[in-house]
């Protein structure tokens, strides 16, 4: 008991149990490490998929990744990252990347536009910690579905999205989340306003 | 034999008379958050019984090497190993779950029912009792989290464990998916196990 009270047994004691607990740790993080990744990738793939509207029947990580690597191609286009569907040689669509501040954090996303622009073929939230079973519900199908095949060819002033209950709505509100669905529609019309910006610059 | 016995003993103290949620009001703070699902839940007192089973073993295992004056800093320690270990398996092979839970499987670290057992039970007792104990503990805290969340998930989406059982007409309850519900439940059922057990109490004096 004597040596327990010495300075340095403390200090030796301490850093052999830190050390003996890291390398298990670092141990099993390495060995998930890949696992991991692939959970993230495959999730986005998924998103993406859901997007375009190509989802395959299997919801298998493995099939998804084959749909995706054969149709989809990542690009810069701007300062943005966009994934292009093709068909063949041909673009069919885009999904544009959108964020911005919802109720309790960043929400972010990805917004399916067809080749000319002209139509909003759907929409998948990445990332979005609004209250569960309110705001939340931005996740669910039914929310998405909405924003399926929306002609915004004829928007004013960058309205492209109109939530109700305002006047010539497009996609409805979700009941007691009033602020998120703001929220949502609000960062798609800005988002997307600087996406067309920026390509007619370049253009 | 006196092994069973012991074990017998801590699993009733742990879910019933020493309950952490309802008897001794510890670790409340997840019991609010993660309950309006009860897979949520489910996976939050799994996790939760893990951790504190193996952190209560490995801090009883330590405990006789272990200097006082560090004793806190290095329960810390192997408790934040195994939390790490539970995320990191939860990452890598349920995914829809540890976004569920968000911040919540980081936030055991802080749970106090685990200190609490470190401290009150495994500095003191042999490594097997503590790890029994752990777990008695981490399931009388993941009963009071299902029974919790089993009214909240009916009420506030309709459904237990993701399946429909109330009818299409029925209104969901808004309140029932945020977390001032939990207050509410909490309340009642602590209040119904205060009644039980004064009950209880009275008819043992009454039988002496």
């Amino acid at each position: 008991m004597k040596k327990q009270k010495s300075f340095t047994y403390p200090i030796i004691f301490m850093t052999v149990v830190t050390a003996f607990f890291v390398s298990i740790l670092s141990t099993f993080s390495q060995a998930t490490k890949d696992t991991i990744a692939f959970n993230n990738e495959s999730e986005l793939r998924y998103k993406i998929l859901y997007i375009f509207d190509i989802l395959p029947e299997s919801k298998n990580p493995k099939d998804i990744e084959k749909v995706f690597n054969e149709r989809v191609e990542e690009r810069l286009a701007g300062r943005k990252n966009i994934y292009v569907l093709m068909d063949g040689e041909k673009e069919v669509s885009y999904a544009v990347p959108v964020e911005g501040p919802g109720l309790w954090g960043t929400i972010s996303g990805y917004v399916g536009l067809n080749e000319d622009f002209s139509t909003i073929t759907g929409i998948d939230f990445v990332k979005q910690s609004e209250t569960p079973g309110l705001g939340g519900r931005i996740s669910e199908e039914s929310y998405k579905e909405q924003f399926r095949g929306i002609d915004i060819s004829n928007s004013q002033d960058g309205k492209f999205i109109v939530s109700s209950p305002q006047s010539g709505s497009n996609v409805d509100a979700i009941a007691g989340a009033t602020q998120t669905s703001s929220a949502v529609e609000k960062l798609i019309n800005e988002d997307l306003n600087d996406f067309f910006d920026e390509l007619e610059v370049k253009q | 034999m006196s092994l069973k016995k012991d074990a017998k003993k801590i699993f009733k103290k742990g879910i019933l008379y020493d309950n952490p949620i309802l008897v001794q009001v510890i670790g409340i703070c997840s019991a609010l958050a993660v309950t309006n699902r009860m897979m949520n839940s489910l996976i939050m007192g799994i996790a939760l019984s893990f951790v504190t089973a193996f952190s209560s073993m490995t801090v009883s295992l330590l405990k006789s090497r272990t200097p006082r004056h560090i004793r806190m800093m290095v329960q810390v320690l192997i408790i934040s190993a195994y939390v790490i270990i539970v995320d990191i398996f939860l990452k890598a092979y349920m995914p829809d779950m540890s976004k569920a839970l968000g911040p919540y499987v980081g936030l055991i670290i802080t749970n106090c029912i685990i200190m609490g057992r470190a401290e009150g039970f495994a500095q003191s007792n042999p490594p097997v009792l503590s790890l029994l104990d752990g777990l008695s503990s981490g399931f009388g805290y993941t009963l009071v989290l299902l029974s919790i969340s089993l009214v909240r998930e009916i009420l506030g989406f309709g459904t237990v464990f993701g399946v429909d059982v109330m009818p299409q007409s029925f209104t969901k309850w808004t309140l029932m998916v945020m977390p001032p519900s939990a207050f509410f439940i909490l309340a009642l059922i602590m209040w119904a196990a205060y009644n039980l057990r004064i009950k209880k109490e009275k008819e043992g004096v009454e039988k002496k």
